[in-house]
């Protein structure tokens, strides 16, 4: 069991913060594919996700790297034993570097025991391939016990799958700490329409039933309006998530580019690994409600 | 099973062409409607799709004629019996003509003779109808069994347009020979942004930030590395005059200019094959 501590509601980022971004990109490729209802994986869908670790990292990295951002990839153990020079590209740019569980499991249906061996496999892809202890984690389809077991079952600084605040929390419990970092709906997906994902079969004629690119560059640019005019009284932050195969595609990664562009003209706008964030919160310190 | 030739070779364009741009189109006439439940009939997705061999054929036929673009179309093996005059007038003006089923059938589960039969009974339907012998081949609902691309190189097509992995054309090992994958995406579809009767996901004008999108990135990159544009389009759905505007004024941005060449599925197979001296 686990006891969390959030922070007051007075948080502040360090001076000179006004509003961070941190931007997740989920380098899943077709780790997430889904189910035909015979049970076999859809070819179809198979494919369009697989554009992920063939092009659409690529072109994400450029972009971070064309803007100077520097952000959080969460890459699946699978993705990276199968496509180990995306995950090197993105160490030697120096991103921060987390687990996205093994094969994208939806480990809301799997036994703890189930969920304690791929979080472990998947640390120790990490190591194999990139040389590199990961302190990071996110489980999109997170368990009951999913804290719990990373409490117990590794010594990860922070984790990302919850989607219930604004800010971090501190989690204690297994006689150790850990940083909660949540994420939020600012992502590709949100911007779709009727985004496809394992727990149901595909749609019968698209995977992706999603929004034109002007709809998803509008919805960025307001939220971020308003996230930055409240980062001026109160702290917030914006985390972007992106996927390898959904904004790689060179008509939604100008939304991305263009997105760049446009925040990192506003004064305290800082984009930042998801390390950083964490440590900011551990100096920040004080909790409670109000 | 086929398995993809893994090669470091730099796919290469003909001198002066800096981006080849496919614009290709899937005829069908409503067969890949879903039904009402008991095998009732969807006058609704059904009719919207129809539209594509009643009227939407021939508007674009038109428009590509306006801009002497040439370009290769799917051609569904029951909407060629039906509506065989659509398919010798595309036919007969040089756009390429390529297999997608004879019915709507899906061949993911198929056994390996039915998908051969399913296969030649397209060829020779497409043939009898046009006279066409076709080259290439796109599965109907994109979803391709193990035996697919084994099957499309032993019954002698050259190129098999399936896959949704990648912006540039590669190349398989199968039982037989090689073939080439030249991908695509449902992600820049015509069908999803739209589709159907309803709803429309930002309708004609977000179809065109989508198309003008994928222009300005890919035309940017192909200026450092080989690029392609390669959108999958529906008789049905384009063929409707406030969408085909759209692509109308994506061809304004494109024809004339030397650096753009339209191409067909053929060509770009035969420049993966042979790359240009």
């Amino acid at each position: 069991m686990w006891n969390e501590k959030a922070y007051k509601q007075t948080f502040r980022w360090p001076d000179g913060v006004r509003l961070p971004i941190a931007i997740s990109v989920h380098h899943q490729s077709e780790e997430a594919t889904c189910p035909m209802p015979d049970g076999q994986p859809d070819p179809f869908d198979y494919s369009e996700r697989q554009y992920g670790a063939r092009r659409g990292a690529w072109r994400l990295l450029e972009i971070m790297d064309k803007h100077g951002v520097r952000g959080t990839w969460l890459i699946c153990g699978a993705t990276l034993e199968k496509y180990p020079e995306v995950s090197r590209a993105v160490q030697k740019a120096r991103h921060c570097i987390a687990g996205h569980t093994y094969a994208h499991e939806m480990m809301c249906n799997m036994p703890p025991e189930t969920e304690t061996a791929l979080i472990k496999k998947t640390i120790t892809v990490f190591e194999d391939f990139l040389g590199e202890h990961i302190r990071g984690w996110r489980t999109c389809f997170a368990s009951h016990n999913t804290i719990d077991l990373l409490l117990e079952h590794s010594d990860l600084e922070w984790d990302g799958s919850m989607w219930n605040d604004d800010l971090p929390s501190l989690i204690e419990g297994h006689g150790r700490e850990m940083l909660e970092i949540p994420f939020a709906t600012y992502s590709d997906t949100a911007l779709g329409v009727d985004i496809t994902n394992p727990a149901f079969p595909p749609t019968r004629f698209s995977t992706w039933n999603a929004n034109p690119p002007d709809f998803q560059l509008r919805g960025l640019k307001s939220a971020f309006d308003a996230l930055y005019e409240r980062g001026a009284e109160r702290a917030v932050m914006m985390p972007l998530v992106v996927h390898d195969f959904i904004t790689g595609r060179p008509f939604r990664s100008k939304v991305l580019d263009e997105f760049l562009a446009y925040a990192k003209q506003f004064e305290g706008v800082v984009f930042t690994g998801h390390d950083e964030l964490a440590r900011w919160a551990r100096q920040s310190g004080e909790f409670g409600k109000k | 099973m086929a398995t993809e030739i893994k090669s470091d070779t730099v796919v290469r364009w003909p001198d002066g062409v800096r981006l080849p741009v496919m614009l290709t189109f899937e005829h069908q006439a409503g067969e890949g409607a879903p039904l009402f439940a008991g095998e009732r009939p969807n006058y609704m997705v059904g009719g919207a799709m129809q539209y594509g061999a009643r009227r939407g054929i021939w508007n674009i036929l038109e428009l590509l004629e306006k801009f002497r673009v040439k370009t290769t179309f799917f051609v569904l093996g029951t909407t060629a019996e039906k509506y065989p005059d659509t398919v010798r007038a595309v036919a007969k003006v040089g756009h390429e003509i390529a297999g997608m089923g004879y019915s709507f059938a899906s061949m993911r589960t198929a056994s390996e003779e039915q998908e051969r039969a399913n296969v030649r009974r397209s060829a020779k339907v497409l043939q009898d109808v046009a006279g066409v012998q076709i080259r290439g081949w796109r599965c109907p609902d994109y979803r391709v069994s193990p035996q697919t691309l084994d099957i499309l190189a032993e019954e002698e097509l050259v190129w098999d347009s399936s896959f949704l992995n990648d912006d540039l054309p590669y190349l398989f090992e199968t039982r037989a020979k090689k073939i080439v994958e030249i991908p695509f995406t449902t992600s820049t579809a015509d069908k999803t942004y739209v589709g159907y009767p309803y709803p429309q996901r930002g309708g004609p004008d977000g179809l065109a930030s989508v198309w003008n999108n994928e222009l300005d990135v890919l035309y940017q990159e192909s200026e450092k590395a080989p690029r392609l544009i390669n959108l999958s389009l529906q008789t049905w759905a384009t063929g409707r005059p406030a969408n085909l505007r759209m692509l109308e004024r994506l061809l304004e941005r494109m024809v004339g200019h030397e650096e753009f060449r339209f191409a067909q599925c053929s060509e770009i197979a035969d420049w993966r094959l042979n790359p240009p001296a």
